[in-house]
């Protein structure tokens, strides 16, 4: 009975000091669950939420500061993602937000920029090139489609515009398939 | 093997699925092949159309450049558009005019290519002369060595893989001598109608094999094994005739649909399946069209560019099908009207094999260089897609092994990671098991759907990556140039208060240095908080940073410090740095102007002091950027911006004020400074009470704003995390 009780003793001893020595030895750096929820964001750093890109606003979701529901790019889709992680409740989207829009990216008007560089600091990915009372120009593969140079443009010389589809970007169109109901 | 071939070709009349056993790889179809309608036809002239038009990409890469001006009269074989900057990596290749004549126009047309999409493309009006320049690639007629040499001259005569895919070739070539242990020769041609090779072979067949020699000797290769199917014994024979005295081994292999594609043809000719995902390279085999085999050979030893290849025109709407050696750019309509078509051609011509072809947009398109066939089928009633029955006829024929009936569920499901996981990217889209499903599903078409959606998705994915790490990049930036500005101006400061102290007076002595000891302290402990704040944030992302960033962001650091002359590359980096710069000293200036106007509203009665403040604050714009980008770094978006901005102003106003009046005191009645705790509990009346020596004031003020700021940082930060809740 209490060699039992001793044995039993021992290994709650040695379980305990095995867990503790784990927790401390593979601890997780971060917050696992703001990662998770940057991963599936849009990453267009476009502000929408409310936060200063898509990493703050992860990280406020995490910390349940802020709604699962405030990505507008990311629209439906993205926030039910997020519930998925968080176990939080689906939220509905604002009625405009509901279905993430087609990708768009920026266009500058060569013709009409005056090179006052307020784009390339408004830029969060650093989508624009330029100096000084030069030209400016979008890095098209670059651009998140953000929109957050549009306003600042003095002249309005910046559009969104669908980007151009090249052989190598084309999709095959799906199949017309007739019977759709016999999935 | 023989004796085997013909019990296989007895038995298959009672058991149709015993032609299987005469070759390695699963699956398969015996379509009807149809090849006689050309390959019973002579090789015709060469037709000299209006016009060619050539498109500047015409394999997978990058576009060519032109190098050619509209009105300029060229040669054949003149270099047109070279190959755009790294041709090693862009996969690029020039092109060379098929024929003598005008460039009218550069100019967007329709691609042969199923999107029917536009692209850049040389329009040349040939004069009918047919000038060449002769050796155009200005080789010596030695062999090449090395697989170094053989490159360079295939990327200067513009050779793409000629089968199918059009790779350019150069790029399939490995760098290294010895890595190819044998070379292939497809001459399989499976495809139904097409019968481009077979004649190439009956007629060339010495170039074909010059081709593969000097191939196989500049890449080390010791094996050279041709494969060319049952049903084209005249090219077997004139094949085994040009190779007699040589090593090269001629094979039949069955006749049997996808024999020629690459996988299933080095199955049968080496027994060594190709792993999912390598390359044929990577196992040592290189296989290369006969017609591919040909290009090489014109190149090396005559110096000629690709700019023309055999085509074939048939199809069942045409009367007089035939086989031609096309200019590159003949469009597909004048090959057509040439074969005489039994009805007018007001449906789409195909580009490719009844199999494996694409219907083209419009009839005007140009033969390219991976153009094998035209083909003209008059439309067919579509037969009707049904549900699947799953009867498993398309797994059965699956020359590639996949499961075509489970990719086809997910694909129209939409559920593309397990179609993926299916390996939809190994399937070669032979259209075998379209062509054997009885509910005559368009299988093939739900994975090319499949495929490009994935592509997408991945693209998709790769694009959000970049612009985390952009984002992240640019944030680490702004939050360098910040520190580097604050470092700058402490030192700045320090050598402005070092003078300033020399110059006091001797009887204001001790409590000016006092103050200034105190102010020191004050703004030492200030920059540190201020550093360890500025460093907050930073340091967490640091942590969830990738190495490889962090790395990028040393080497721009390094980058930015040494070479501010090279203007090419750093230049965007510069002009944002500039505009980081002017931002911070923007919002600084309105800052400051907020502030003033606040100060003058709220003491009206100590209209003198607020003078100061305003004065003094005025007078030093360029210590606020750092506090002011603080709150900018931290607060991103404008709204939020501009509402702290208010709040920070006014704090900023009265702590100042409040600071000033506290450090007045302090060093009028000589006490210590306890430097980061300033009570900031005083009535505002208290701070208008004295008059002051104007040097001991403006020395305390510094100190003051040091610390007011630092509070106005701390304060920003507050209200951002009260915002953010
Ligand atoms: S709204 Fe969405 S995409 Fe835009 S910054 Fe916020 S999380 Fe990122
Ligand atoms: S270019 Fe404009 S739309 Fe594109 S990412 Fe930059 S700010 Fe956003
Ligand atoms: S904001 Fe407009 S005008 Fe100014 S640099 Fe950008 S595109 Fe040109
Ligand atoms: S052949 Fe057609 S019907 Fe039969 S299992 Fe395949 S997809 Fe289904
Ligand atoms: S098209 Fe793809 S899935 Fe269908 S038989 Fe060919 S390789 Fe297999």
């Amino acid at each position: 009975m209490i060699e039992a009780i001793l044995i039993f003793l021992a290994l709650a001893v040695l379980f305990g000091l095995l867990l503790g020595y784990a927790s401390i030895r593979f601890k997780v750096e971060g917050n696992p669950e703001a990662e998770q929820i940057d991963k599936i964001l849009p990453q267009t750093q476009c502000g929408q939420c409310g936060y200063p890109g898509c990493k703050p606003y992860a990280e406020a979701v995490a910390n349940r500061e802020a709604d699962i529901n405030q990505c507008i790019p990311g629209g439906n889709e993205v926030m039910i993602k997020i519930s998925e992680i968080t176990g939080l409740e689906p939220k509905a989207m604002d009625e405009a937000a509901a279905e993430p829009k087609e990708k768009e990216v920026a266009f500058i008007n060569e013709d009409l920029c005056i090179g006052c560089v307020l784009c390339i600091k408004e830029c969060p990915v650093d989508a624009i090139l330029g100096a000084t009372k030069m030209m400016h120009t979008v890095i098209e593969k670059e651009c998140t489609g953000c929109e957050l140079c549009v306003p600042v443009c003095p002249v309005d010389c910046i559009d969104m515009i669908p980007p151009k589809v090249t052989p190598n970007d084309w999709k095959w169109p799906e199949p017309n398939f007739l019977n759709e109901d016999d999935r | 093997m023989n004796f085997f071939m013909l019990v296989v070709k007895q038995l298959s009349k009672i058991y149709p699925s015993a032609k299987r056993w005469a070759y390695r790889f699963h699956g398969g179809v015996f379509p009807r092949y149809n090849k006689s309608l050309s390959a019973s036809q002579p090789i015709r002239p060469q037709l000299i159309p209006e016009k060619l038009i050539l498109p500047l990409q015409q394999q997978v890469g990058l576009p060519a450049c032109p190098i050619v001006q509209v009105g300029d009269k060229v040669k054949k074989n003149q270099l047109l558009a070279k190959p755009s900057k790294d041709p090693q990596k862009a996969l690029s290749v020039p092109i060379h005019a098929p024929t003598s004549g005008t460039i009218i126009a550069i100019e967007e047309a329709t691609l042969a290519h199923p999107s029917g999409l536009e692209g850049v493309c040389i329009i040349l009006q040939p004069d009918g002369a047919n000038q060449a320049i002769e050796n155009a690639l200005e080789v010596d007629g030695s062999l090449p060595k090395t697989p170094v040499e053989l490159k360079s001259v295939l990327l200067k005569s513009g050779i793409v893989g000629m089968g199918g895919a059009g790779f350019p070739t150069y790029a399939k070539l490995p760098n290294e001598r010895g890595r190819i242990h044998t070379l292939l020769i497809n001459g399989a041609e499976c495809e139904p109608f097409i019968t481009c090779d077979d004649l190439l072979m009956q007629t060339q067949a010495e170039a074909i094999i010059k081709g593969a020699l000097l191939t196989a000797e500049a890449l080390g290769a010791e094996r050279i094994i041709c494969g060319i199917e049952t049903n084209k014994p005249a090219a077997i024979q004139a094949m085994k005739k040009a190779a007699a005295s040589t090593s090269v081994e001629i094979k039949e292999v069955a006749t049997v649909y996808p024999m020629g594609g690459q996988k299933q043809l080095t199955l049968e000719l080496t027994g060594i399946e190709t792993p999912h995902d390598s390359h044929a390279v990577d196992i040592g085999l290189l296989m290369m069209n006969v017609a591919t085999l040909t290009a090489i050979y014109r190149a090396v030893s005559l110096g000629d560019p690709l700019t023309s290849r055999l085509v074939t025109v048939s199809g069942l709407g045409l009367e007089k099908p035939f086989n031609m050696d096309v200019m590159i750019g003949t469009p597909f309509n004048s090959l057509a009207q040439a074969a005489k078509p039994k009805v007018k051609l007001d449906y789409p011509l195909v580009m490719g094999g009844p199999m494996m072809g694409f219907q083209v947009k419009s009839n005007e398109v140009p033969v390219l260089k991976t153009t094998n066939c035209v083909l003209a089928n008059p439309p067919e009633p579509v037969d009707m897609q049904m549900p699947c029955i799953r009867c498993g006829e398309c797994m059965d024929v699956c020359p590639v092994n996949l499961l075509p009936q489970q990719m086809y569920w997910y694909s129209q499901a939409h559920e593309f990671d397990k179609v993926e996981k299916l390996q939809v990217f190994d399937c070669i889209e032979c259209g075998c098991c379209s062509y054997v499903c009885p509910s005559h599903i368009p299988l093939v078409q739900y994975y090319r759907h499949a495929k490009s959606e994935i592509k997408a998705i991945h693209a998709e994915e790769k694009a959000v990556e970049l612009a985390k790490q952009r984002h992240e990049f640019k944030l680490a930036r702004i939050e360098r140039e910040k520190q580097e500005r604050e470092a700058r101006l402490k030192a700045k400061k320090e050598a402005v208060k070092q003078a300033a102290a020399k110059t006091e007076d001797s009887s204001e002595k001790t409590p000016a240095k006092k103050a200034a000891g105190a102010a020191a302290a004050a703004r030492a402990a200030a920059a540190k908080r201020a550093m360890q704040k500025g460093n907050k944030p930073s340091s967490g992302s640091d942590k969830a940073m990738p190495s490889a960033r962090l790395k990028a962001i040393e080497a721009a650091k390094k980058a930015a410090q040494n070479s501010e002359l090279e203007a090419g590359s750093t230049a965007s980096m510069k002009s944002s740095t500039g505009d980081a710069k002017s931002k911070a000293r923007q919002a600084a200036q309105k800052a400051a102007q907020k502030r003033a106007q606040k100060v003058k509203a709220q003491s009206e009665p100590a209209n003198k002091d607020a003078k100061t403040n305003l004065k003094s604050e005025s007078s030093s714009p360029t210590k606020e950027p750092s506090a002011e980008a603080i709150s900018l770094d931290l607060t991103q978006t404008s709204e939020a911006t501009t509402a702290s901005k208010k709040e920070a102003a006014r704090k900023a106003a009265m702590q100042a004020a409040r600071a000033a009046a506290k450090k007045r005191k302090v060093s009028s009645s000589d006490h210590q400074v306890s430097s980061d705790k300033p009570s900031g509990e005083r009535s505002d009346n208290q701070t208008h009470q004295q008059d002051e020596n104007s040097d001991k004031r403006q020395k305390a003020m510094e100190a003051a704003r040091k610390r007011a700021k630092q509070r106005q940082a701390e304060k920003n930060q507050a209200a951002d995390n009260q915002e953010n809740t």
